[in-house]
């Protein structure tokens, strides 16, 4: 009896392994070095197209490129085990997307300690814990937050005439992605005496929550002229709200990372812009300079990927919009 | 040769989770090169401390024919005292006695909601886990706490004979769980309380009592699991734990224990945990996609119970 259940488990999971195994092999073909990049998650289409780079960047350079990602985007647990298991592979370099700037130092240390070079992506790694840690970065490569927070904010100035109600809603707090973009928004209003900004909360980078907080907002601060949202997920989210409380057209509502759905909302004029990144160049970047890296050429400390505001007037030529 | 078959009767069902660890140890020994090194088996020893620790309490309280969905959240509440305890200054064996006895208090509160209130366990701990979680977020208005002394990094970091902290704290745990469970009142009256709660209160058990201890029990672990955990990330995040409930539960699962309640086994649990730790350690070695490791890992909860369904009918 003990013997089936085993049969059992084993005809299960044998052939998931040996699957992946043989995948392994034809991979081994290319037999060039073996590239980690670890996102923060593979839910959500902007990592899906980072990935996307990284993967035609490896294939050109005979790369072979591990990809792993925790479940969740918040659980930098899940990931700080991922890199160490990596450690254990011996890749030759990780490209790595934190999913806590502090939380995810001590394995940076770690593959320093394995003589593994870190290529951070598209969130910046607490530079003081790094330091405390005794651990290094060999490069950052991601969007300028601030930049797109700033130039949002630049365009809701000039949309409504320099003076009303305006909310943000947040990512999740204390990530750096999230900080920076609103640091960048509120320094374009600083300028604008006359804009209030009478509600900052945090909807988690989610939309569902993104509706519900700003149905909640709205219910406070009817008055509400515009709202910047630190991603493009949560503004959808928001612009339900907006529809549910009859105000389609009369909010200004900005997001960030331009997906497919913010495109058709900035088409269809429901979203007003969004800033555009290029997670695709990210990835490729990623690559090629983690290829550097196993070479020892000299990679830049920091690569800025540029970001773009994207409005009705651009929207159709922009060929971006993350699927 | 001595006489096995005691041993056999009694841990028959562990023994099996056993083999099962065994053979797929094996079969990923023989797909990865990097499996089986010293180095590797110590990670994934390390990998597993926190969902071990949390399954233990976990197992205490499922053999009562409970569940317990409020560790994830009980163990960030208690995080984030214990980094905010840190950084007001408090010594550190007295800011990890507050992080044990926040979770201990929110395990008492599931056991007297659950005893005194008449709730189901499921409700309970369900509003619990949102309860905890709130606080949490309150506590720290959201944000992460971090930049503690290196002492307190030592926790998570710091080898005794080149095994680390966690385990040893695992181990430690898994010792006095398994000695608690087999040679005390309260291990012989959780079985009991388990497998037929009237019963064991006809006997002059005093079943309250000891369910809601075993609740404090699981909520103390949650809280030492936030010890280990906080020291590990090197901060304390309100957003930490979240789904750990889950784990914790497949872990006492796949190692035997019934959710009928009534029976399974501490050691079992350990078992469980090291076989998730170990798949998942594996599947990264191989580089399986991060979507077919789900897949995978769900699938061998189901058919450890499927097993365990299958063994009882046999019965």
């Amino acid at each position: 009896m003990k013997l089936r259940s085993f049969v059992l488990l084993l005809s299960l999971i044998v052939p998931i392994l040996f699957h992946s195994a043989c995948q392994r092999g034809v991979q081994r073909e290319g037999a060039g070095p073996e590239v980690a990049l670890v996102l923060k998650t593979l839910n959500n289409p902007f990592y899906v197209d980072m990935e996307k780079g990284a993967r035609e960047a490896a294939q050109k350079l005979r790369i072979r490129l591990v990809v792993q990602a925790p479940d969740r985007e918040v659980d930098v647990e899940k990931q700080m085990q991922i890199v160490e298991n990596l450690i254990q592979r011996r890749v030759a370099a990780i490209c790595l997307a934190p999913c806590g700037s502090r939380e995810i130092v001590p394995v940076i240390a770690k593959a320093n300690r394995e003589r593994i070079p870190v290529l951070i992506l598209d969130t910046r790694v607490d530079a003081e814990i790094l330091r405390q840690a005794g651990g290094s970065v060999t490069t950052f490569i991601g969007s300028d937050n601030f930049e797109g927070g700033r130039i949002a904010g630049e365009f809701i100035v000039k949309t409504i005439g320099g003076k009303g109600q305006v909310a943000i809603l947040e990512g999740i707090p204390g990530h750096e992605t999230s900080d920076e973009r609103t640091r960048g928004f509120r320094k374009a209003l600083s300028g604008s005496p006359g804009i209030e900004i009478v509600a900052s909360q945090t909807a988690n980078w989610e939309r569902d929550q993104g509706f519900n907080v700003f149905q909640n907002i709205l219910q406070s601060h009817a008055k509400v002229q515009a709202l910047f949202a630190c991603n493009d997920l949560m503004a959808l989210g928001a612009l339900e709200a907006v529809a549910a409380a009859g105000k389609t057209g009369a909010i200004r509502v900005v997001g960030f990372d331009f997906l497919a759905d913010g495109r058709e909302a900035i088409r269809s004029g429901a979203m007003d812009a969004s800033i555009a990144q290029h997670p695709y160049d990210i990835g490729r970047l990623a690559v090629e300079n983690a290829h550097r890296a196993i070479k020892g050429e000299p990679v830049p400390r920091e690569i800025p990927v540029p970001v773009e505001l994207i409005t009705r007037t651009n929207v159709s030529e922009s060929a971006g919009g993350t699927p | 040769m001595p006489n096995l078959r005691p041993f056999v009767w009694h841990y028959g069902r562990q023994i099996g989770t056993l083999l099962g660890l065994i053979v797929l140890s094996t079969v990923l020994w023989i797909l990865s090169p990097h499996f089986l090194t010293v180095s590797n088996l110590i990670n994934v020893a390390q990998q597993t401390a926190i969902n071990a620790v949390i399954a233990a309490g976990m197992t205490y309280v499922i053999i009562t024919a409970g569940i317990d969905l409020s560790v994830g959240s009980v163990l960030a509440l208690s995080g984030v005292v214990l980094g905010s305890a840190l950084r007001a200054g408090i010594p550190l064996p007295m800011a990890i006695l507050v992080a044990l006895v926040v979770g201990f208090s929110c395990g008492l509160v599931n056991g007297l909601l659950i005893t005194r209130g008449g709730l189901p366990p499921f409700i309970a701990t369900l509003g619990m886990m949102s309860v905890a979680r709130g606080a949490a977020l309150m506590y720290t208005g959201g944000r992460p706490i971090s930049g503690f002394s290196e002492s307190f990094r030592v926790l998570a970091i710091e080898e005794f004979l080149h095994i680390p902290s966690p385990v040893w704290i695992m181990l430690a745990v898994y010792l006095l769980g398994h000695l608690v469970l087999t040679r005390t009142k309260l291990g012989r009256y959780a079985y009991a309380i388990g497998g037929n709660e009237q019963a064991a209160l006809l006997s002059g058990v005093n079943t309250k009592w000891y369910k809601t201890l075993v609740y404090g029990l699981s909520g103390m672990l949650s809280g030492l699991a936030a010890v280990i955990l906080t020291a590990r990330l090197n901060s304390a995040q309100p957003i930490a734990g979240i789904m750990y409930e889950l784990d914790a539960i497949a872990a006492t699962v796949i190692g035997g224990t019934s959710l009928m309640g009534g029976e399974g086994r501490v050691v079992g649990t350990l078992v469980g945990a090291l076989i998730m730790g170990v798949l998942r350690n594996g599947l990264n070695l191989l580089g399986v996609s991060s979507f077919l490791q789900q897949i995978v890992i769900g699938s061998v909860i189901i058919v450890a119970v499927l097993i365990d369904m299958a063994l009882k009918r046999q019965k």
